[in-house]
């Protein structure tokens, strides 16, 4: 029997499953759980950016009325992090504070105010430290250390090197090296972070509900951090407003909103403001790339050599992983045999870095495209030509160990460059105008997880019942992205249902399968498996059920429509609830349960770091961006842009282009305004006036085209498609920017007041050469 | 909320005497109408005033009516979205309906007003920070402190004036009439501002901006603001310009916004009819380049937000001469 005999939901375009939820405004987000009351917590952070504490005294706030619980760094002296091998993090500061807004106290209050003027009465003495705030200064000898374990301030180096690089630079005609800067950027998703913890005095119980996009791992924390039994908590994950990357690891508050609620012995709500939300950062960290690409005059690379530096924060977080996925993801793009990587994770007295969608591979994948643009108009090439010269020809291994089993990056080539009339357009605009294209990859989960237990990447339960409704029960957390409507379109798709018989439950701890997590784009490939394999359990049973009332052996049954047939037979068809109640007069209520698991070829290369980049499938995006360039101001707008992505087989057409669209946007973001600004360690960017993400105001008409593959391993033939249209659209625009005006630049994000600045500079050169070419 | 608004009292005049009452009675009381930058500055702990006194319901506050000279008041209450939209704004003065239409989104238009846009408090990355950050930061000249952060050598606040109205209305010769313990008066707007982040309104105790008197329609203008985003952002720099013929020559007025404590007016020589279009507005960039002063007060470099405003002034001015027959667009 096929899983997908194109007659079920899958492929059509469908509304997310808690999509009404939303938009009527009934979705009950984390802060919106208070029901009959909670108390307020809330945090007192760091004044300085590196310095000793020296002591922090509670007693004025504890005796002030109202005031239930305080707790300092003294109450809690279990480290976390995300990675096992670097928990360097305390959910309160002890001994030392390494960036201004670290937590260093915290209170809980019966009201806001109570609890604000609480924080005003803790004494806090703080012997303060040199700090560092680049990685130059942090990396400068005799520089102050935030870690003593850590000289040099280098959280991680990473050394790589696959094939012969210099054999590869001798066999290019062409050779260049550049340098970009691209500033540190920040999720600002919508919903501020927040955290409701209940702890039980009597039974020795917590609950905590949270914004995570990882429940799993906040509850190893939690147990870690407050020394319980795993058994004695529970996490649950209601809606959240938005996640990219921020909520992938425990964060500090979490912990203290659950350490709160035990010293208090009740019920704690702590909602961080936009700012504090700012602080907690966990974006994407400034980044210093030195890029040297080989090129043949036909277009072939022949080598890349590429060294990384990383502005990391002051915590390790997921740093490393930052590091190796910026070396990893180097390659399985291009066909490049020769590459060298060099990458510096570095400590800096900032808050802490962490996974951004697009984890680790945009801004080195801003530089690739970028110089490989410019050494393609060097050689006299277009620049789809010389990315079509360097096609994968899947099934293959990458020089670094990584598994590509399905690319689709020619069709988006010529899918974008047909619908932007890129041939026909270019270099025939008006001046101010561009095109400027790139390319993008993104895996679609790491095969080989940050926590390795042995066991299996996901799991999905299915529980079938008197009433023949079919619940979904699935840990993976939907942030918005529609990971539950994937699992149910799964299951209906393998069962020939309806998705009205569906309830998706999902993210508690006390009810679902164990999950991973929502990161590195992992659900829709490793939980959609999971699904197809729970629906396929669940489908056989129902099966032999109705070959019994049918009397006919079991494989000559199939199910569609809602009902169980034989195929051109005469046998009247049995209704779902028939067979249903057939299977359950058995058994009973029946549950069964799928998995998923990676193969251990796919799990990535035996050097030290890499099992990072591994994946079972990359999603390959190209795009192409049209810009209109005001010279007299610097200020750039976006005309339009066009995006192709390969995700293999778009199971919901509509989440699919919209995740295209966001991935788009997002990165348009990064290229044009955001960044993230310090002034000695202090954020000037901490509220969304001053993080200028675009508005909807300026974003242009996209239009996306969707690509499918279909990957011999993916669910339904599907991969990733939420972040791999993100990291083309940085240096699509440099590229088209160029194409407009004629100048290339090497920093993000191109503001008007930089761009001004770099077009000022350039006409002065230009002036400058004409002066001394008329003079000679 | 997690940061809640201090404690105050709320009155709600039905008179502009009765309002005027009340703030003689309360000098620390602040006034409120649209209260898109009083409610967020408050909540970010700046100021804790026991009263406010919230303008809505005084009558004729929201009034726009004909003068006898063929001008118009326009009411410090009315809405920036009826300014945005208002014909007789549009067809003779639309440099204001420009301005007010590019204020932050359009649900901050519906409720934002004339005088609060012209009272806007003054901005500055050290000021619009939280209390923990200012704190952390030593506090700074315009709250608290005694060193503003922008340039330490100074003795005064650098905080830039963000209104965008301001310069629109300025370059129509606009001005404001005030309401106060000693009666109304009226000066010229420019007159209403001052050169000082930390004290850049000429009010009196006591005073309150009650309507801006525009006189008859005189030529042309228009409005652009240099911002990051297209919506939401304050004025890096923003730029009025009007062209009016006086005499046989062309009289142009340009105002500028976003770079200074106050709204700059840039002082400019006539254009003689005739005379070539070309050298006068270069040399119009240049004096708008002196004119202007922007700081370190926001992240966006001080020298763009100078080159900007001179550009987009010469590009306003050349279209406007050009609708005039004066030069090519």
């Amino acid at each position: 029997m096929k899983d997908h005999a194109g007659k079920g939901p899958v492929g059509t375009p469908m509304p997310l499953v808690d999509g009404i939820e939303k938009v009527t405004g009934r979705a009950l987000y984390t802060a919106d759980l208070v029901g009959d009351g909670a108390l307020v917590g809330r945090i007192l952070r760091a004044p300085v950016s590196h310095g000793r504490i020296l002591s922090v005294n509670t007693e004025r706030a504890l005796a002030l009325d109202g005031v239930v619980a305080v707790l300092t760094g003294a109450d809690c002296d279990k480290t976390y992090g995300v990675l096992p091998i670097a928990m360097n993090e305390y959910p309160l500061a002890r001994d030392k504070v390494r960036y201004r807004g670290e937590p260093v106290a915290a209170v809980a209050a019966v009201d806001a105010e109570t609890a604000a003027r609480a924080l005003e009465l803790i004494e806090l003495e703080i012997e303060e430290l040199p700090a560092c705030f680049t990685p130059q200064e942090a990396r400068a000898p005799g520089a102050a250390l935030l870690h003593e374990d850590r000289p040099g301030n280098i959280e991680r180096e990473v050394h790589h090197a696959f094939g012969d690089v210099e054999a590869g630079f001798a066999a290019a005609d062409l050779v260049r090296e550049e340098v970009f800067d691209c500033a540190e950027v920040t999720h600002a998703m919508m919903e501020p972070h927040a955290a409701l913890a209940e702890f039980d005095p009597e039974r020795g119980r917590l609950t905590l509900h949270s914004v995570t996009q990882v429940p799993y791992y906040v509850h190893l924390s939690l147990a870690r951090c407050l020394d319980m039994d795993p058994a004695q908590i529970r996490v649950i994950k209601p809606f959240v407003g938005g996640g990219f990357g921020a909520r992938t690891e425990t964060l500090n508050f979490e912990i203290i909103t659950a350490l709160l609620a035990r010293k208090a012995g009740g019920r704690v709500l702590m909602q961080l403001t936009r700012e504090e939300t700012f602080l907690t950062h966990r974006g994407r960290p400034a980044t210093r790339v030195k890029l040297k690409l080989g090129l043949t005059k036909q277009g072939r690379l022949t080598a890349v050599e590429a060294e990384v530096t990383q502005a990391g924060g002051a915590y390790a977080g997921y740093g490393i992983v930052t590091i190796l996925y910026a070396g990893a993801l180097l390659q399985g793009l291009y066909a490049v045999e020769n590459v060298k990587y060099d990458g510096y994770r570095v400590y800096t007295n900032t808050p802490p870095c962490g996974a951004m969608r697009g984890h680790g591979t945009v801004d080195v994948r801003h530089a690739f495209e970028c110089l490989l643009d410019r050494m393609a108009r060097e050689t006299g090439l277009d620049p789809f030509d010389v990315r079509r010269a360097n096609l994968l020809e899947p099934p293959l291994f990458t020089a670094n160990g990584l598994m590509v089993n399905s690319c689709g990056l020619g069709e988006c080539l010529d899918r974008v460059e047909a619908a932007s009339g890129w041939a026909e357009r270019r270099g025939r605009l008006p001046r101010g105008r561009g095109l400027g294209m790139a390319c993008s990859h993104y895996v679609s989960g790491a095969a080989k997880p940050v926590h390795w237990t042995g066991e299996p990447h996901a799991v999905v339960a299915l529980k079938l019942d008197f009433d023949a409704g079919v619940t979904v029960l699935t840990g993976a957390s939907d942030i918005g992205q529609g990971s539950s409507t994937i699992v149910a379109l799964a299951a209906a798709e393998v069962l020939g249902i309806d998705m009205g018989r569906i309830r998706v439950v999902a993210n508690d701890s006390a009810i679902t399968p164990k999950d991973n997590g929502s990161y590195s784009s992992r659900v829709t490939f490793m939980v959609g498996n999971a699904a197809i394999a729970a629906a396929r359990a669940l489908r056989e049973k129902l099966v032999a059920a109705a070959a019994e009332k049918l009397e006919v052996a079991p494989e000559e049954v199939d199910c569609a429509g809602e009902t169980f047939f034989v195929p051109g037979a005469s046998q009247s068809e049995l209704s779902f609830r028939e067979v249903a109640l057939a299977a359950l007069a058995k058994e009973g209520t029946i549950t069964v349960k799928g998995s998923f698991s990676t193969p251990p070829e796919a799990q990535g290369g035996r050097h030290r770091g890499g099992a990072v980049g591994s994946t079972m499938g990359f999603s390959y995006a190209a795009q192409v961006v049209e810009v209109a360039v005001d010279e007299d101001t610097g200020q750039i707008t976006i005309e339009r842009v066009w995006a192709a992505l390969d995700c293999g087989y778009a199971i919901n057409p509509l989440a699919v282009e919209g995740q295209i669209e966001g991935s788009v946007w997002m990165g348009m973001g990064q290229a044009m305004a955001e960044e993230t600004r310090y002034v000695a360690g202090l954020p000037a960017h901490a509220g969304l006036m001053d993080y200028r993400f675009p508005t909807i105001a300026e974003s242009p008409p996209i239009e996306v085209q969707i690509v499918e593959s279909i990957d011999p391993n993916g669910p339904f033939g599907a991969k990733e498609a939420g972040e791999g249209a993100l990291a083309g659209f940085p240096p699509a625009l440099v590229n088209a920017v160029a194409d407009a005006v004629g100048l290339d630049v090497n920093f993000l994000p191109v503001t008007p007041d930089r761009l001004l600045d770099a077009l000022v500079r350039f006409r002065r050169a230009r002036r400058n050469r004409d002066r001394a070419e008329a003079a000679s | 909320m997690t940061a809640p608004l201090p404690p105050f009292e709320i009155l709600r005049p039905a008179s502009l005497d009765e309002a005027l009452r009340a703030l003689a009675a309360n000098p620390g009381a602040r006034l409120l109408a649209g209260g898109t930058d009083l409610l967020v500055n408050l909540r970010r702990g700046i100021g804790s005033p026991g009263l406010l006194i919230d303008l809505g319901n005084v009558e004729g506050f929201d009034d726009i009516s004909a003068t006898k000279d063929g001008g118009l008041r326009i009411g410090a209450g009315v809405r920036l979205a009826r300014l945005e939209r208002e014909a007789r704004l549009r067809a003779g003065y639309l440099s204001v309906a420009r301005a007010a239409g590019s204020v932050a989104a359009p649900t901050h238009r519906e409720v934002a007003t004339l005088g609060g846009n012209l009272c806007l408090d003054t901005r500055c990355l050290y000021y619009n920070q939280s209390e923990w950050w200012r704190r952390s930061n030593g506090w700074c000249l315009k709250l608290r402190g005694d060193i503003c952060h922008v340039a330490p050598q100074g003795n005064r606040c650098r905080a830039a004036f963000s209104g965008d109205l301001a310069p629109a209305l300025m370059v129509h010769g606009a001005r404001i009439e005030l309401a106060g313990p000693d009666g109304a008066r009226r000066l010229p707007l420019a007159d209403f501002y001052h050169e000082d982040g930390a004290a850049h309104l000429r009010l009196q105790a006591g005073e309150m901006v009650v309507a801006v008197h525009l006189p008859p329609p005189a030529g042309a203008s228009d409005y652009e603001k240099i911002r990051v985003r297209g919506a939401i952002d304050f004025p890096l720099a923003g730029v009025a310009v009007a062209s009016a013929r006086e005499g046989g020559a062309t009289r142009l007025r340009v105002a500028v916004t976003g770079t200074n404590s106050c709204p700059v007016a840039v002082e400019l020589p006539a254009l003689p009819a005739g005379a070539e279009a070309g050298p006068f507005l270069k040399d119009l960039g240049k004096r708008v380049q002196r004119a202007v002063s922007p700081q370190r007060s926001t992240t966006i470099a001080p020298h763009y937000r100078r080159l900007a405003a001179a550009a987009v002034a010469e590009r306003l001015a050349r279209r406007l001469l050009a609708q005039q027959g004066q030069g090519e667009a």
